[in-house]
């Protein structure tokens, strides 16, 4: 129950439809001997009333489809799916145990890391050289590898051509990073000599690389930015015939 | 899950009204709303709203609304998205449902155009509207009460100075 006069707390209460019946009465009598507060809240009635009529317009905009709880349920769902499906990877990694399972976690795990194409080495490494993860797809024909890329990386630099060094694709492997999916496709010469070219999105800090190049113990990564995704290609530093190759990729 | 959809949908009109009122540019206030629907939505079952579904939503858009409002405030693009409007021109839209009572309220701080559209408009509760706004009732209140004060000077002063601002 109010206290008679009514406060400005309870004028505003009573225009705002926010008391009992009984108050509401209350005020109404005290109202009707008031004409000062009468006219004070009529005023605030009037502009209560010509707020929602002047809004009420903004209730008829037509329908935005992308506003849909059906459609937003879906969306969320496939962002659920996708984060689950780099969490796969995370775990076929680590499932093949040990240290290099340890060393794939570190993998998937690389977060913006200093050092440019960090994951494209580890990625070298888990693969190339521990021979753990096995392929995605493996080469039959000539040309395959670029049609199993693009089929991925629509927009991404057509694969090197590293024939005339001996070097020839032989597989390709998915792999899921931070920084967006990633391809790695793997080359090897007569002897064994590996090679890997690496493509990705350029994360969601929109890294572009100057094009580089840097070691890392035995391997030497060289990097560069086109078309909207980042690349290194990979090499172990300590083979004449990947010496060789370097000095006449044509990147 | 359906009839709980069905029940969104209505409400969708009154948040994108909420988020025009907020932002004051019907783009970004969809931008909002999306946003808004997404929280709400992919944390729905864990801590659905025990009363009114809308005021639930009306939180959830609000409070995004403040970080988007904070964010903006580090980025320049943003800055230019949520605030650059505020002392500009009015735009087009104002302009055509130019009428005082709109053109005052659109000249009112954020805080008092999202409590008078949550009292007056959408006729929600003190307390309903006190936990939106994370402050007690009786601050609600007071709130209200000078963005009244505020609207209805506003409004005299439309009528007796003719849209000047808004034709030029």
């Amino acid at each position: 129950m109010i206290s008679m006069p009514p406060s400005e707390r309870d004028l505003h209460a009573y225009v705002d439809h926010q008391l009992n019946e009984a108050d509401r009465r209350l005020i109404d009598t005290w109202l009707a001997t008031h004409p000062e507060a009468a006219a004070q809240v009529r005023a605030w009635q009037h502009d209560a009333q010509l707020l929602r009529a002047a809004l009420g317009g903004a209730l008829q905009q037509p329908a935005n489809p992308e506003l849909d709880p059906a459609l937003i349920r879906q969306r969320l769902k496939r962002q659920s799916r996708r984060h689950l499906a780099s969490a796969a990877v995370l775990l076929i990694a680590v499932g093949i145990g040990g240290f290099s399972g340890w060393q794939a976690r570190e993998m998937t795990l690389v977060r913006s890391s200093p050092l440019p194409m960090t994951d494209a080495l580890q990625a070298y490494r888990l693969i190339a050289q521990q021979g753990m993860l096995p392929a995605d797809y493996k080469v039959d024909t000539d040309g395959d590898m670029q049609r199993w890329l693009d089929r991925y990386f629509t927009q991404a630099s057509r694969l090197p051509d590293l024939k005339s060094a001996g070097f020839e694709p032989v597989s390709g492997r998915l792999l899921s990073t931070d920084e967006g999916p990633a391809a790695m496709v793997m080359y090897e010469d007569r002897s064994g000599h590996k090679v890997s070219f690496y493509v990705r999105p350029p994360g969601p800090k929109n890294t572009f690389l100057p094009r580089g190049s840097r070691s890392d113990g035995d391997l030497q990564a060289d990097y560069w930015s086109g078309g909207g995704y980042n690349y290194a290609m990979v090499s172990p530093t300590d083979s004449p015939a990947v010496q060789q190759l370097r000095q006449s990729l044509p990147l | 899950m359906s009839e709980f959809d069905e029940q969104l949908r209505e409400i969708i009109p009154r948040l994108r009204r909420f988020a025009v009122s907020l932002t004051r540019n019907s783009s970004s206030a969809d931008d909002l709303v999306q946003a808004s629907l997404e929280r709400a939505l992919s944390g729905w079952s864990a801590k659905r709203a025990e009363g009114d579904v809308r005021a639930w939503l009306f939180a959830i858009l609000y409070r995004q609304f403040l970080d988007a409002h904070r964010r903006s405030r580090r980025y320049a693009r943003m800055l230019e998205f949520f605030t650059g409007r505020d002392d500009a021109e009015p735009s087009v839209e104002r302009t055509v449902i130019a009428q005082s009572t709109l053109q005052a309220f659109d000249r009112l701080p954020t805080e008092q155009r999202a409590l008078l559209l949550m009292v007056s408009v959408e006729g929600l509760s003190y307390k309903e509207v006190a936990e939106i706004l994370d402050v007690p009732t009786g601050t609600v209140m007071s709130r209200l009460s000078r963005a009244r004060q505020a609207l209805r000077q506003l409004s005299d002063g439309e009528i007796s100075s003719p849209s000047l601002r808004i034709l030029k």
